[in-house]
């Protein structure tokens, strides 16, 4: 899309034949906006209350500014009209292109293809029948054609059959006949229409008139390759962030109209006993499970790293834990925690009686109430998280180990060090980015402690016995779903975040510091 | 190049097929887009009342949209049947039927974001605890009229849930709303395994309770005899949640809330006795230990008695020993049982409110709730005879009918608080009875100090 200098070069009075339409489309554009503000303002057709009401008003006004910047630009011919405009109609082709989408019933009926396409499996079989009959027909480098041909004919047999059964023809009939209704026709037309703008102001053309020189050119590119990457970033994280910070500063249950407090909710916050505990609670559990969730992990991935038959098969045994399901982990923990049938008291009880056969001894064998015992309830939650992250956080370490320069080793060897003072002394500093980042992840991911105290306790309340394990997650949560305090909520999770940023911060700070990583 | 071409088509022909259904096209017509889908970009605190829950109805066919929560898929292919089958026999309404909760989210997350949105949907469940929450916030529609225009009689269902969904919103006391319909009901009763009743040598619970003798000392010999069997063997095990110790409160005559539901009576003598009682079962070893998961030690066969609702029937329909159900023993007071229950509400913003009565009408219908109950799970909320007969013949257990009794028994009704808030009483009171029954804190102090602790629940 970039221009010679000659291309550049703009004639007076020679302007191109798609020049009036884009003007005037850019003139309906700027009308569009400011139909947008008023009818928020005026809450005519969208009707918000309270901070998404002004969110959306200055979004709108400041995309209405936009648009006056591209006229103004485009009539004066500068790039900044291209650019301001291009990226306006971009963004208005894939909005209004998934909102007449949604209207049309494609993301919703996502599930029935899947529904779909499950039940007519079977018929996929004749396609795989046909790939492999495929292969054998072209074996080292021979082709035995008639063969190869019949398979394939069974292949796209087994695709049309597929097509069929799972009822794509009428499907499509029927997303066509959508168009027409009345509630997606103008958003098709309106995304379609902006689709094209775009495109025209993409153009040679275009870059020629508007004077883009070959860096604006290449930057206009650039920015347009990031462009999924950039509005996946702005709906799906930095969107919703924003507007739970809104919230936060609302008394808003999710169901009626939301109400500006300031910060009211963060001051209640500090003097909120059952905040407070959870607090505690992430504390200790931080303080306890992080370390013994990663200094096993080294000395484990350190056993692992050896070369001894059958290392393989106790690596994968150890990843096991990270990859299983956290729910269904939970519950057989749940299982085996129980008190009066859970295997843990089971192995204790019989280990205390073959003890007190060995040595003739009398010792009673404690039972503990794993999940029901305010004093240890919490250490149960950390005993399942520590099982969990062992075996990832090994897998890490094992990486980075496998990253140290073998001659380390060797000079070590040639020294006369031996595996503890090389352990020590080599592989621990040269661990050191590595330790960094599972330390971080591993605390990122106790203190947003969730699914397993939630899951534990079920179908007693999450927070345990005493409150001994409600999290600053879990009290989130209760806030939130079951006690429709969303503003309340929000600001549970703002004051989380701001935790695990500083905390996360605190780590890379330190460790660029000495040269480890830096931010 | 062609077979990308191809394999492009071809994952955009099934892209296409996402949105279309090919049954309904071939069936005819006239489809409308999902509903309720076109608003869900206004997002966050959005006033509800301009977020249309369906698409308009047109004078051929009205969609509509309903949602109840489901125990297990089972339930759910049931709930899907049934819809299938309303939509057949409602003329002009095509129904959609949504489980609700999936993996990543449960029914009250799925709900309370819908209902942000605005996108939920026309019809759906939501327990009885929580009537008075959606009702004062203009969430769900009085139903009266409706209900006036099409013969409803609200003595087809139990009165207890009835009273609380037709309190008026101004007097929090029961009158002439109706916030919905009850999908199902619920009691406790005590699993029994009689297997070990046997080897202990104690007396029958379902014999005791046929004489007219369960009572709170007949059950805590079982519960002792049972237990005397080994240090494995419990006699008794219940959930750490409000049902259950609530029950002990009702068969002393006490309760969470004074009579007309404004206040706490937690610290009521009723309602001590019971929690004394309570207590000095924990304190014994012959139970379950408090907050420890009563149903899996049951299910293995070592516990002879667990507490619990028509909801665990289908999972403890597995096991292998001799099982059965008895009533709850009478306290001072009577067995003390609960009457538990949900209800069909209908979305404040649905466009159609009238063909919205109507599924409310047809999901709580007799055979509809005959259906239903036939997994095992549920009672029927209606007073009919064809669906409590019906309901008997679904065994085992046996003696189905000691839910019945349950339900006959003066259970007190669970409901929500018209003066306050539910869920934040139950989440003070959950830790503190809690702490009583587990011995850690002091039940002369709890009677002093509970109701100021719980008092920020109540409004006003």
């Amino acid at each position: 899309m970039t221009v010679t200098a000659t291309e550049m070069r703009r004639t007076s009075g020679h302007a191109p034949g798609w020049y009036r339409p884009l003007l005037v489309w850019r003139f309906f554009v700027a009308g569009l906006f400011v139909a947008g503000v008023l009818a928020v303002l005026l809450r005519r057709g969208i009707v918000l209350d309270g901070p998404m009401r002004w969110s959306l008003a200055v979004t709108l006004s400041a995309f209405l500014v936009g648009s006056i910047v591209a006229i103004r630009r485009t009539l004066d011919g500068r790039h900044l009209g291209r650019l301001a405009g291009f990226f306006i109609d971009f963004l208005l082709a894939v909005v209004f292109g998934f909102v007449a989408l949604n209207r049309m019933g494609m993301f919703a009926g996502l599930d029935t293809v899947g529904e779909r396409f499950n039940s007519n499996i079977a018929w996929l079989g004749i396609v795989i029948i046909g790939w492999l009959v495929s292969g054998f027909a072209t074996r080292r480098g021979r082709v035995n054609e008639p063969i190869r041909n019949i398979a394939r004919a069974t292949m796209g047999l087994g695709i049309v059959v597929l097509v069929l059964a799972m009822g794509l023809v009428p499907g499509l009939l029927e997303f066509l006949a959508r168009l027409i209704d009345p509630e997606v026709l103008p958003m098709a037309l309106l995304a379609i229409a902006a689709g094209i703008a775009a495109r025209l102001l993409w153009s040679d053309s275009a870059a020629a008139y508007f004077r883009t020189t070959q860096f604006e050119g290449e930057t206009m590119d650039g920015l347009l390759f990031v462009a999924p990457n950039i509005l996946g970033f702005l709906a799906f994280l930095a969107g919703p962030l924003l507007v739970s910070l809104l919230i936060s500063f609302t008394e808003w249950d999710g169901l009626t109209d939301a109400k500006f407090i300031g910060l009211r909710h963060y001051i209640d916050l500090f003097s909120d006993a059952l905040f407070l505990r959870s607090l505690r609670n992430i504390l200790f559990f931080g303080v306890v499970a992080i370390p013994a969730a990663v200094i096993p992990a080294m000395l484990l991935a350190a056993l692992l790293n050896s070369k001894l038959p059958g290392m393989k098969f106790f690596r994968a045994v150890y990843f096991l834990p990270s990859i299983a399901g956290v729910v269904g982990v939970t519950l057989i923990w749940k299982q085996l925690f129980n008190s009066t049938v859970g295997f843990l008291n089971y192995s204790i009880l019989r280990t205390t009686e073959w003890l007190n056969s060995i040595v003739g001894s009398e010792w009673v064998a404690p039972q503990p109430q794993w999940i029901s015992d305010e004093s240890i309830a919490l250490v149960s939650v950390i005993i399942l998280f520590v099982w969990q992250q062992i075996g990832f956080n090994t897998v890490l370490f094992l990486a980075g180990m496998q990253g140290i320069s073998p001659t380390l080793y060797e000079a070590a060897d040639i020294d006369g060090a031996g595996p503890w003072r090389k352990f020590l002394n080599i592989t621990v500093p040269m661990l050191r980015p590595t330790t960094v980042f599972v330390v971080a992840t591993t605390t990122i991911l106790a203190l947003q402690l969730f699914n397993e105290p939630f899951i534990l306790q079920s179908p007693a309340p999450p927070s345990g016995p005493g409150n001994s394990t409600l999290t600053p997650v879990v009290y989130l949560y209760q806030n939130a779903f079951q006690q429709f305090e969303l503003g309340y909520a929000s600001a549970v999770a703002w004051v989380l975040f701001i935790i695990i940023f500083g905390v996360t911060l605190l780590y890379f700070r330190r460790s660029g510091d000495d040269g480890v990583l830096s931010v | 190049m062609r077979h990308k071409l191809t394999v492009l088509l071809l994952a955009l022909g099934l892209l296409v097929a996402a949105c279309g259904d090919g049954e309904e096209a071939e069936a005819e017509a006239t489809t409308a887009a999902p509903s309720g889908t076109t608003e869900a970009t206004t997002a966050a605190p959005s006033d509800t009342t301009e977020a249309p829950a369906t698409t308009a109805p047109s004078m051929e066919d009205v969609s509509l949209r309903w949602m109840t929560r489901p125990d297990n898929p089972e339930e759910a292919a049931v709930y899907a049947t049934i819809s299938d089958q309303l939509s057949s026999s409602l003329d002009g309404v095509t129904l959609t039927y949504e489980p609700g909760s999936n993996e990543g989210a449960g029914y009250q997350q799925t709900l309370l974001t819908n209902l942000s949105a605005g996108t939920a949907p026309d019809v759906f469940w939501i327990p009885g605890t929580d009537v008075a929450d959606f009702a004062s916030r203009g969430v769900i529609l009085d139903l009266r009229q409706y209900a006036d225009a099409t013969g409803h009689n609200d003595a087809d269902f139990y009165p207890g849930p009835m009273g609380h969904l037709t309190t008026e919103l101004d007097t929090g006391q029961p009158g002439n709303a109706l916030w919905g319909l009850p999908r199902d009901v619920s009691t406790f009763a005590l699993y029994v395994n009689l297997d070990l009743i046997v080897e202990a040598g104690a007396e029958n619970p379902l014999e005791l309770e046929a004489n007219g003798e369960w009572t709170w000392d007949k059950f805590n010999e079982v519960v002792s005899d049972v237990a005397a069997l080994g240090s494995e063997i419990k006699g008794y095990g219940q959930s750490a949640w409000w049902g259950p110790y609530g029950a002990w409160m009702n068969a002393t005559g006490g309760g969470f809330f004074s009579g007309d539901r404004t206040a706490c009576a937690l610290d009521s003598a009723e309602s001590i006795a019971g929690l004394t009682a309570l207590r000095d079962l924990y304190s014994t070893d012959a139970v379950i230990p408090y907050g420890e998961d009563p149903e899996t030690p049951f299910r293995a066969g070592t516990v002879g008695m667990f507490q619990n609702g028509r909801w665990a029937t289908p999972g403890i329909r597995t096991v292998s020993f001799d099982w059965d159900v008895v009533g709850l023993p009478s306290g001072p007071a009577g067995p003390g049982n609960w009457l538990f229950w949900g209800a069909y509400v209908v979305n404040a913003n649905t466009a159609d409110p009238a063909a919205a009565w109507s599924l409310v009408q047809g999901l709580t219908q007799a055979d509809v709730q005959a259906q239903i109950s036939g997994l095992g799970a549920n009672i029927p909320s209606r007073v009919s005879q064809d669906a409590l007969d019906a309901f008997l013949g679904f065994t085992p257990p046996q003696n189905n009918q000691a839910f019945l009794d349950g339900l006959q028994n003066n259970p007190t009704t669970e409901g929500p608080l018209w003066a306050g808030s539910w869920p934040e009483f139950v989440t003070l009171m959950d830790s503190e009875i809690q702490a009583v029954v587990t011995g850690t804190r002091d039940i002369a102090d709890f009677q002093a100090n509970i109701c100021s602790e719980t008092a920020s629940a109540f409004s006003g």
